[in-house]
């Protein structure tokens, strides 16, 4: 082999070589990725372009072969339907109430567990406990408590008031709603801003509090902007999780134990996706229930945008993003 | 090795190294793609049906407290198939559909059948019940109407299913107790009450203390469950019925005699005799009885069986069903009971299962237990008649079983919550005032109208 030869087939095995390395990393980067990608894909990717079709048709959810393509029609249908306009109104009324109320709850609770208290733990525990309790039984524990004849609410309030008799779930059926989702929630968040809270370097507050800062100072001018990224976070997901709100009003149904297309929650917890359930699995209106999700989805993802839009003027990431 | 041939990270010229966010994407919706093209695929080649060798396997959504695991076991060494239970659940019944995967068999109620025939979800019977020695046709109760059509009409034609046992579902339950507060007498067991009577009667029986519930005058339609059921068979008496002769239309505020019915039922949550969206239980009716918070419930035979609690013991009566225009009709409103899938792969397997479970010792079993009327006749000598109130229950029930062989005419395109959920949806802005009874009337029209409409669409009617 000449030099000359020698000289060009050098790099070119290398680069061989590097090329199968670099197959081998790729090969590995997707097979340990692959087990989500695969559940996103079949879970969510392929469901949500079967359901936009759908949306285009007027498919029962029986007969695919009478399904006919009928345009934007659902959609239009939408915005004519003014069950879906009430089911909006309430749902974002939900959302006013909820998110707000139940990031201070959680971050309130994380400020006060990540003191240096006897039996925090324990408190944490009993904090979270809320969280893990299936829906069905969460909502079944707040119908009882706060039943007319026999609730534990009207018996609290009987103390005070005696002959007290509130229909919590008929005059204040919103109320007891946002309660029961702000209460099951506040756990789960309590533990992530927990988290964040003890992310946050100790000499900082220490730092401020040589300097004169009293505890609220140090909460509004250290914590808070600390904590920013991950209130961030909460709200978002919190927006999204009670604009997709289902099963706790259909559960708080009076006279109800469990979920089922005929039922029919409070006017006032006549939610959105509670809407869609119903076209669905009631009325057999498959097309028409998928687009209402899609129309749904387009407000989460508008509400999203906003939400990181502002998020520029109010979130320190402690980086450059 | 020299310090500047020593070998580094850095790609030769021409390679990318890194994992860019272009291939990261390509890589994904390659994934994705093959995830979604690989099944396709499988599905696209997949051979017709064939039975396959060694047992079959039937699929039964049923309800486990009906049908439990040592019925199961039993039925699955009888029938000579293998059995797989998924629990009754109209959405996951749907789902199910959709994601073309049905059960073989289900479970069902009348109401739904005529609209699962229409859109051809239903299995025709009538060949296996015409050879069947278990389930003569001549043998089956007035129930079974209900599974029979002919294309059009719903009471006559072939059998599309079978009911698992039944109730003439309008029968009336009085808590002697709750009369006795009243100082009112409990009506008699040998004449029927008209609706009239029934309200005024509810009236006086109904009681409150401060706000809080003593008893419910009159209970029924299951929290408005059944509303439309027990319109319909009130104006059954004048052969009237809440939609067009063809299904096309829900018809109550041109229906004098509908409006009549539906205004009279209204007036009974208005008055707040009936649990209501403004007075609701946090419990089915059946446990609010069986708690004595209920003086009159409309419930069928079955509920005799349970009637009985540990409050209400002798303190019960089984009254005739009322009447609405003196022409006394009985019927069931749920003739609950199974159908066979008509995608099922293998239908004769399906059938044994079905056969037996109808017309083998699981009936028998029933009709002996006393939830329900038997789906055949010769099973009726088996019904329980031991207690001095099951005895007063059947004396009752055998006069009503010659007023229930009425079927009603369920719309074909609607399902069978259509109607209640409207209902139930609307009651609680016309109690609260905020819409009147004429807006509440024509907003259930609009409703139930719209979703008939589509329904005949997808029929293509």
């Amino acid at each position: 082999m000449s030099a000359a030869a020698s000289t060009i087939a050098g790099p070119s095995a290398r680069a061989v070589a590097w090329r199968r390395r670099e197959v081998r990393r790729a090969f590995t980067f997707y097979a340990f990725l692959s087990p989500w990608l695969l559940g996103f894909a079949l879970l969510t990717a392929v469901p949500l372009a079967v359901a936009l079709l759908m949306s285009l048709t007027n498919y029962d959810g029986f007969n695919l072969d009478r399904a006919s393509f009928v345009g934007l029609d659902n959609y239009a249908r939408a915005l004519m339907d003014p069950d879906a306009h009430h089911a909006l109104q309430r749902t974002v009324i939900l959302m006013a109430i909820v998110v707000p109320i139940g990031v201070a709850v959680q971050l309130g609770l994380a400020l006060l567990l990540d003191q240096r208290l006897r039996f925090s733990g324990l408190f944490r525990t009993i904090f979270y406990l809320p969280h893990i309790i299936p829906v069905v039984g969460a909502a079944w524990v707040w119908k009882l408590f706060t039943d007319p004849n026999g609730g534990l609410l009207n018996a609290l309030i009987g103390v005070f008031r005696p002959d007290t008799y509130v229909r919590w779930l008929v005059e204040y059926p919103t109320a007891v709603l946002a309660v029961l989702v702000i209460w099951a929630a506040a756990g789960g968040g309590m533990v992530i801003f927990l988290a964040g809270l003890q992310g946050i370097p100790a000499e900082y507050r220490e730092a401020a509090m040589i300097d004169g800062a009293n505890p609220w100072q140090v909460t509004r001018f250290i914590t808070l902007p600390l904590l920013s990224p991950v209130i961030f976070f909460q709200l978002v997901v919190g927006v999204i999780a009670t604009l997709q709100i289902l099963q706790q009003p259909i559960l708080l149904t009076p006279g109800i134990t469990g979920i089922s297309p005929g039922t029919v929650p409070q006017r006032d917890n006549y939610v959105f996706v509670g809407h869609a359930y119903t076209a669905i699995f009631v009325n057999h209106n498959f097309g028409y229930g998928a687009a209402l999700l899609w129309i749904l989805f387009a407000l989460v993802l508008a509400l999203t945008l906003v939400l990181f839009r502002t998020s520029r003027r109010w979130v320190f990431y402690g980086v450059e993003q | 090795m020299s310090a500047d041939t020593k070998p580094t990270l850095t790609a030769p010229r021409g390679i990318e190294l890194r994992t860019t966010r272009r291939r990261l994407l390509a890589g994904a919706g390659a994934i994705a793609a093959a995830a979604a093209v690989v099944p396709l695929a499988i599905a696209c080649q997949q051979q017709p049906a064939t039975k396959k060798s060694g047992p079959a396997k039937v699929v039964v959504m049923t309800d486990s407290h009906e049908f439990g695991e040592d019925d199961r076991k039993a039925l699955q060494d009888t029938a000579k198939v293998e059995i797989e239970i998924v629990e009754a659940d109209l959405t996951r019944l749907y789902a199910m559909w959709a994601a073309g995967n049905p059960p073989d068999i289900f479970r069902v109620q009348a109401a739904g059948v005529p609209q699962y025939i229409s859109r051809r979800m239903l299995k025709d019977l009538q060949q296996y019940f015409a050879s069947s020695k278990l389930l003569r046709p001549d043998d089956l109760a007035p129930a079974n109407n209900f599974y029979k059509s002919d294309g059009k009409t719903v009471g006559a034609g072939d059998l599309y299913g079978m009911v698992k046992d039944w109730s003439p579902d309008f029968t009336l339950y009085a808590y002697k107790k709750a009369f006795a507060d009243a100082g009112v007498a409990v009506p008699s067991d040998a004449q029927p009450l008209t609706y009239d009577e029934l309200a005024a009667l509810a009236k006086r029986v109904n009681k409150k203390q401060g706000g809080k519930r003593t008893y419910w005058g009159f209970v029924h339609s299951n929290n408005d469950q059944w509303i439309d059921r027990t319109a319909m068979n009130m104006l059954a008496e004048k052969n009237q019925t809440l939609y067009s002769a063809d299904f096309s239309k829900l018809v109550i505020a041109a229906n004098p005699e509908a409006l009549r019915v539906v205004r009279y039922l209204f007036d009974l949550a208005k008055d707040d005799i009936q649990q209501n969206p403004l007075d609701p239980s946090p419990n089915w009716m059946g446990a609010d009885f069986n708690e004595g918070q209920i003086a009159i419930l409309q419930y069928g035979f079955w509920y005799s069986a349970m009637a009985e609690s540990d409050k209400t013991k002798g303190n019960v009566v089984f009254l005739p069903a009322p009447t609405w225009a003196g022409v006394r009709r009985d019927p069931t409103m749920t003739a609950t009971g199974w159908v066979i899938s008509s995608q099922t792969k293998d239908p004769d397997a399906a059938w044994a299962v079905f056969e037996q479970y109808m017309g083998g010792k699981p009936a028998q079993d029933r009709a002996k237990s006393g939830w329900g009327v038997p789906g055949l006749k010769s099973l009726y000598p088996l019904m329980p008649q031991e207690t001095p109130f099951q005895k007063q229950v059947q004396k009752v029930l055998q006069a009503e079983l010659k007023q229930s062989e009425f079927t009603l005419a369920f719309n074909p395109y609607i399902g069978e919550e259509t109607f209640s959920t409207s209902w139930k949806k609307h009651l609680e802005p016309a109690l609260k005032g905020s819409i009147t009874f004429d807006k509440f009337v024509t907003n259930i029209e609009a409703d139930v109208n719209a979703a008939i409409a589509d329904g005949k669409r997808i029929a293509g009617n």
